[in-house]
């Protein structure tokens, strides 16, 4: 950056605009993606629906009995509550994306017409691609997991799928509509023609999930949930739990670190043979955990070279040694809402970390804050 | 035809694996060339990891290699020999960005790290990925795949009611999927500010950090209330009325998602095969999709019509995650033999001649086969 202070995307303005009526999931992208912009400092002006973004009251929220989830997406941006139902409230919304760079909308929206003949370029989130003709589906973010590929990988084979934990379907594709957003910025910046974006998270997840894929046509037999017949298994410890994990060269330091000769057995020395001998594998490396702490195994794995993973909750990351050292966790004091703690964008730019600024409050009609 | 968002932009790519080389991908995708260098003794491991026979060129052969780094030239020379270094800081000259997730240090040893490209070329943007970051007493440690699920906080709130935390596991690796997303957006917003000042930037992304952003509003949620409990819910979500998968007469599974109590739903699932169950269900306005798996997805036409891509041998490849105007990609060249380029790239960009070539061949700086020995 050419001084301390100026942002990357400072000199560019993005429209948000948070049709009525929309599915969750989807304002979950394309509000993340707002965010890593404003974040980097571009303008972003979220244009909200009378009665304001449904994500304004949506878990987990805070004690205060604010929505965590809105405070954390919607960072440094600005508001201003439009009636899109209203021909003035259109007029102004039209007005808004013939001046900015971007305008990041959800389909179906009421205004998809209107935001793409602006000048700005359209950055379309939506749950499925065109090909499909269900824009009108009944939709969450659970059933596009389970579309993508991504529910029939997590569990155990004789139970039921699981889902991963938090947003993972609309974070996927938020990045996803930020990686295409900085792509159309560039393009506006170099004088190009600048491409549409088209997000879908049912693309986004299925992409994501490209060795289900990847695995089905090589060998005619899908990936699927492996559980306790998998290699990597969830084992627990003195005070929780730690994934054990590692790559095939890493096996004969795992050994070495587990130290039990019945390791040795070549039932044991390549990849088929231990998942084909996973239980028998598993109780002879389960018990070094059991009378260890996560971070005393975490030290000895690491010293070998082994990827272990100790699991750590939400609340331990807060005081995890790593993120406090990098300034990972950004302090945020709120106008009402006083201080707030947490993770700022994952990056260093130079050294540098984005401190991210509050969510803005409700505003008044016709008002922007 | 008309200019790509990144057309004239050259990449350096020491990407390996998915985080770093799908990043690099997904620069070609926009535009970008994509110059990926490997050596002899060190192949991406997905060359290896997904080795399907013993034959001579078995290294040529991975699928995962083929997938994540179709429309890329491929070069080998090594890295730990002084002219091997030498003719990439020249390539690096040559070049907008370099993009690498090697260990902390290994780049920097070889002399080929920011501090050493940037002084050869001011204008390289040099985005680093590694497990941890470049800073902080945890730097140097290792991870793979769902090391960083379990450390991130996301294993914490994934698994089945109250029992023990899980993760996406080495068929999903899901954190290496989502820091190349989030990684390629910041790269090209260097790119423009590169463009714009004539100055590079040294880009540090923790892969943890970056799977512990997907789970932000929890962290922050957690930091707020000392009090709140992390515990597992299976498919239920807070907010959500009723959401699980059932079991339908077929053998197969749905996802559903209710706004209102449907107590009878799983006997209503058993007694339907899974195609009439979510039709059915969608018809009466509530969210239902099947639990797909990778030949449903092969199949689904529609769904992967841009996701999944061919290349010109027929093979299968990874396609784009969005549209850009409508579209997916064309696949130009297949992922690269090992060293297939390096010939054509040492002559066209730095203007090596024969003897030059030979003589990089001759000192085992060039290469065509590994000399990793038996895997």
């Amino acid at each position: 950056m050419s001084t301390a202070d100026s942002l990357p995307l400072e000199r560019f303005t993005i429209v948000e605009v948070n049709d009525r009526d929309v599915p969750l999931c989807l304002r979950l992208a394309s509000s993340l993606a707002a965010k890593i912009a404003a974040d980097l400092g571009a303008t972003v002006l979220k244009v909200e629906p009378p009665g304001g973004d449904p994500v304004r009251r949506a878990p987990p929220l805070l004690p205060q009995g604010e929505s965590a989830l809105f405070q954390f997406l919607n960072t440094s941006k600005r508001s201003l509550l439009l009636d899109l139902a209203t021909d003035a409230g259109r007029a102004a919304l039209g007005k808004l994306t013939d001046t900015a760079d971007a305008v990041l909308f959800e389909e179906p929206a009421s205004i998809a017409s209107l935001a793409r003949a602006g000048r700005a370029t359209a950055i379309e989130i939506a749950a499925f691609p065109l090909e499909m003709q269900a824009a009108h589906r009944p939709v969450s973010e659970f059933t596009i997991l389970a579309l993508g590929g991504l529910l029939h990988m997590v569990g155990e084979p004789d139970r039921k799928p699981l889902r991963l934990g938090g947003h993972q379907a609309s974070y996927a594709a938020g990045l996803t509509a930020f990686t295409g957003l900085a792509a159309a910025l560039a393009a506006r910046d170099a004088d190009r023609a600048a491409p549409s974006i088209r997000v879908s998270l049912a693309e986004v997840v299925q992409w994501v999930n490209w060795k289900a894929a990847s695995g089905a046509a090589a060998s005619g037999q899908s990936p699927g949930r492996e559980g306790k017949r998998s290699e990597f298994q969830i084992v627990p410890c003195r005070d929780g739990h730690v994934a054990v994990v590692y790559t095939v060269t890493q096996w004969p330091a795992t050994r070495a670190l587990i130290n039990d000769s019945r390791l040795d057995d070549p039932k044991f020395a390549n990849r088929a043979g231990r998942r084909q001998h996973v239980a028998a594998l598993y109780e002879i490396i389960a018990p070094w955990f059991a009378d260890k702490t996560r971070a005393e195994i975490q030290v000895l794995a690491q010293a070998k070279g082994v990827p272990f993973g100790p699991i750590f909750a939400p609340a331990e990351l807060l005081k995890a040694d790593q993120y406090v050292a990098r300034g990972f966790l950004a302090d945020m004091t709120h106008p009402t809402l006083g201080a707030l703690r947490l993770p700022q964008l994952p990056v260093q730019w130079n050294g540098r970390s984005f401190a991210p600024r509050p969510a803005p409050e409700l505003p008044r009609p016709g008002l922007p804050t | 035809m008309t200019k790509r968002p990144l057309s004239g932009v050259r990449v350096l790519d020491f990407g390996l694996l998915t985080a770093g080389a799908n990043t690099s991908a997904m620069l070609a995708d926009l535009g970008a060339e994509v110059l990926k260098i490997e050596s002899g003794a060190y192949l991406d491991p997905f060359r290896v990891v997904g080795k399907i026979d013993n034959d001579d060129g078995w290294w040529n052969r991975s699928p995962q290699f083929r997938f994540t780094n179709r429309n890329k030239r491929g070069l080998a020379l090594n890295l730990k020999d002084p002219q091997g270094q030498r003719v990439i800081r020249a390539l690096a000259a040559q070049c907008d960005v370099v993009v690498e997730n090697f260990r902390r240090g290994v780049l920097d040893r070889a002399g080929l790290g920011y501090r050493d490209l940037s002084a050869v070329n001011s204008r390289i943007v040099f985005a680093a990925i590694s497990s941890q970051g470049d800073t902080g007493p945890e730097r140097m440690n290792v991870s793979f795949g769902s090391t960083l699920d379990a450390t991130s906080g996301l294993a914490a709130l994934t698994g089945y009611e109250d029992e023990e935390p899980r993760i996406s596991g080495m068929d999903v690796n899901y954190p290496d999927q989502i820091v190349s997303l989030f990684a390629t957006g910041i790269v090209i917003t260097a790119i423009m500010e590169a463009r714009r000042t004539g100055k590079g930037c040294f880009l540090d992304f923790s892969q943890r950090e970056v799977a512990s952003f997907t789970i932000g509003e929890e962290i922050l949620a957690a930091a707020a209330d000392p009090q709140r409990r992390c515990r597992r819910q299976g498919n239920q979500a807070e907010g959500i009325v009723q959401q699980d998968t059932y079991l339908c007469s077929d053998g197969r599974w749905i996802a559903v998602t209710c706004d209102s109590e449907q107590p009878d739903l799983a006997a209503f699932c058993a007694g339907h095969a899974s195609a009439d169950a979510v039709a059915e269900l969608l018809m009466r306005g509530i969210a239902a999709a099947p639990c797909n798996d990778g030949n449903d997805l092969l199949q689904d036409k529609a769904l992967a019509g841009v996701t999944l891509a061919r290349d010109r041998r027929g093979t299968l490849v990874k396609g784009l995650p969005y549209r850009l105007d409508g579209k997916g990609i064309a696949v130009e060249r297949p992922a690269p033999d090992l060293g297939q380029h390096t010939d054509e790239v040492l002559r066209g960009l730095l203007g090596y001649d024969d003897a030059m070539l030979d003589e990089l061949d001759k000192s085992g700086v060039t290469s065509t086969t590994p000399t990793i020995g038996e895997v």
